[in-house]
């Protein structure tokens, strides 16, 4: 029996995100570099407009505060940021499994997920300082308390939406429950997933900066507050700017990884 | 493959919904009472929200009737569900592959379920996509496929497990007519090679005459308006035999000349 003809690619398709995160676009380039330029000229300014000079130091200041940045506290961090991910996910997926199978426990969690998500970041860090003494234990539990949520939400709504059609073409082979999550709810859910670590990584790295002001004697977060402690104004924007680059680095590296991952997307 | 070895035996059949917003009954399918023999190729047409994929659900053990029941060597796929793993197997209106997984893994998915070995697996999806035309195509995700291809994949996939009961729901009303001829024609010789008893719902009569050894007519609810054996009649007579089922659909009444 001869095939048909395969479908043809579109004409007209959605240019690849990796591409474009790792080849940076002219604009960004110019936009980065007149903000450098505008900076720079407001440093030399700064003093004859009355603001004292440290507020805004030249980019040869700020160049000397990154070549003092440990790559320990970079590492520490980002260790952090990891490792409460990790964990943060495999909660979240859990609950949103939970929640899935029985709509009793989906009563009862989904108003506890909403208050959990209401919650400010600042209480949990309050909280975390006032019930723990590790503060080990405070980040990773404030980082967990405020993404592991996000994940339980983004997977439960992922799995309610996926076709009732491909579900009831896999029972009619009659799967174990086991198999029915693992061959199709999982590869199903797969692309909100990925879209939930992105939204959750950017969160983090926002939040954990946050956990490490208070207490930590490494990380990021601490050599800001040492920064600011020293009023050096060149060392928090050159801290910033690590940061800023790291989540760049982690979500280009995300983008990758779901370029490999969604290939049958395409 | 060995084939059906029990009929299935559809007693007093019975299924009602009510509906979730207005809390209305609505009785799907109504005392039907029906036998299919073991390697038997019937088609059930009706007209649309007659009951034909309720029974279908039914069949697949998706559903549990309300009153009755159906038996096949003496379980029912509702109840006893997991007794019929491998041995019933669908194919549906449209193909429903999993995008993420090429054809040839697709294909592979039913014999992942019941637990076939990997080097069978393999070897088995492979003999049915070369079977199917589509060897060059086994790595093919579902969307670099037409229509017709993916349907092929389904064929594939349904025909790998060596299912004693196939069951078919629309397969081919969403394929342009060549491609639609093309597959029943594969569904009818591959369900008679391997002797499976299959059970094909259409709403098309001549799809139903096409395909069908046997021809069941459902009315309202499942109503039984005609059950006939193709053999019983002459080539000759088909057209009569369409005006005559034609007919008693439109009328929504059985017709005693078309009960076998």
């Amino acid at each position: 029996m001869p095939p048909d003809e395969a479908r043809t690619a579109t004409p007209f398709e959605e240019p690849r995100r990796s591409l474009m995160i790792s080849s940076l676009p002219r604009e960004t380039i110019i936009s980065i570099v007149l903000f450098a330029a505008v900076w720079q000229v407001m440093s030399y300014l700064a003093p004859s407009l009355g603001i004292p000079a440290f507020a805004i130091p030249g980019l040869g200041r700020i160049a000397q505060s990154l070549t003092k940045i440990t790559p320990l506290d970079v590492a520490v961090t980002l260790g952090r940021v990891l490792l409460s991910l990790v964990v943060s996910f495999v909660i979240g997926l859990l609950v949103a499994v939970l929640m899935y199978l029985s709509d009793g426990v989906e009563k009862y969690l989904r108003p506890m997920v909403r208050i959990l998500m209401a919650v400010p970041v600042v209480s949990w860090i309050l909280f975390a300082v006032l019930w723990f003494k590790g503060v080990e234990f405070r980040i990773v539990f404030v980082l967990v308390v405020v993404c592991a949520p996000v994940f339980t939400v983004d997977a439960l709504d992922n799995m309610r939406e996926v076709s009732r059609d491909l579900k009831q073409m896999i029972r009619s082979f009659r799967p174990t429950p086991l198999q029915f999550f693992h061959k199709l709810m999982l590869p199903a859910i797969t692309p909100g997933i990925i879209t939930s670590w992105k939204i959750t990584l950017s969160l983090a790295i926002r939040v954990v900066t946050i956990a490490e002001l208070v207490g930590a004697v490494t990380g990021i977060g601490h050599q800001l507050s040492v920064a600011q402690e020293l009023f050096s104004v060149a060392d928090v924007f050159a801290w910033t700017l690590v940061l800023v680059v790291l989540l760049f680095l982690l979500e280009a590296l995300l983008v990758r990884l779901e370029t490999h991952i969604l290939r049958w997307r395409a | 493959m060995t084939g059906a070895s029990a009929p299935i035996e559809i007693a007093q059949l019975r299924k009602v919904f009510r509906q979730t917003t207005s809390g209305q009954s609505i009785t799907a399918i109504d005392q039907l009472s029906l036998r299919i023999e073991p390697g038997e190729l019937i088609a059930i047409v009706g007209k649309t929200g007659c009951g034909k994929s309720t029974l279908f659900d039914l069949l697949i053990g998706l559903e549990h009737p309300t009153a009755g029941s159906i038996t096949i060597g003496g379980k029912t796929p509702y109840d006893d569900f997991n007794a019929f793993r491998g041995k019933i197997a669908t194919i549906f209106q449209q193909d429903r592959l999993f995008p993420w997984r090429s054809a040839l893994d697709n294909v592979k998915l039913p014999l992942e379920l019941i637990g076939i070995a990997e080097d069978t697996q393999h070897e088995r999806a492979m003999t049915w996509l070369k079977r199917l035309g589509l060897e060059k195509f086994a790595n093919a995700y579902p969307r670099e496929l037409s229509g017709g291809m993916r349907q092929r994949v389904a064929i594939a996939r349904a025909f790998a497990v060596q299912p004693e009961i196939l069951l078919a729901d629309e397969s081919f009303s969403a394929l342009d007519e060549v491609t639609a001829n093309e597959l029943r024609k594969t569904f009818v010789e591959l369900a008679r090679e391997f002797k499976s008893t299959a059970i094909l719902i259409t709403h098309q009569l001549e799809e139903a005459m096409a395909v069908g050894d046997r021809i069941v007519v459902f009315g309202k609810s499942a109503a039984l308006l005609a059950d006939v054996r193709m053999s019983d009649w002459d080539r000759a007579d088909y057209p009569l035999l369409r005006e005559a089922i034609q007919n008693t659909l439109q009328a929504n009444a059985p017709d005693a000349r078309l009960m076998r």
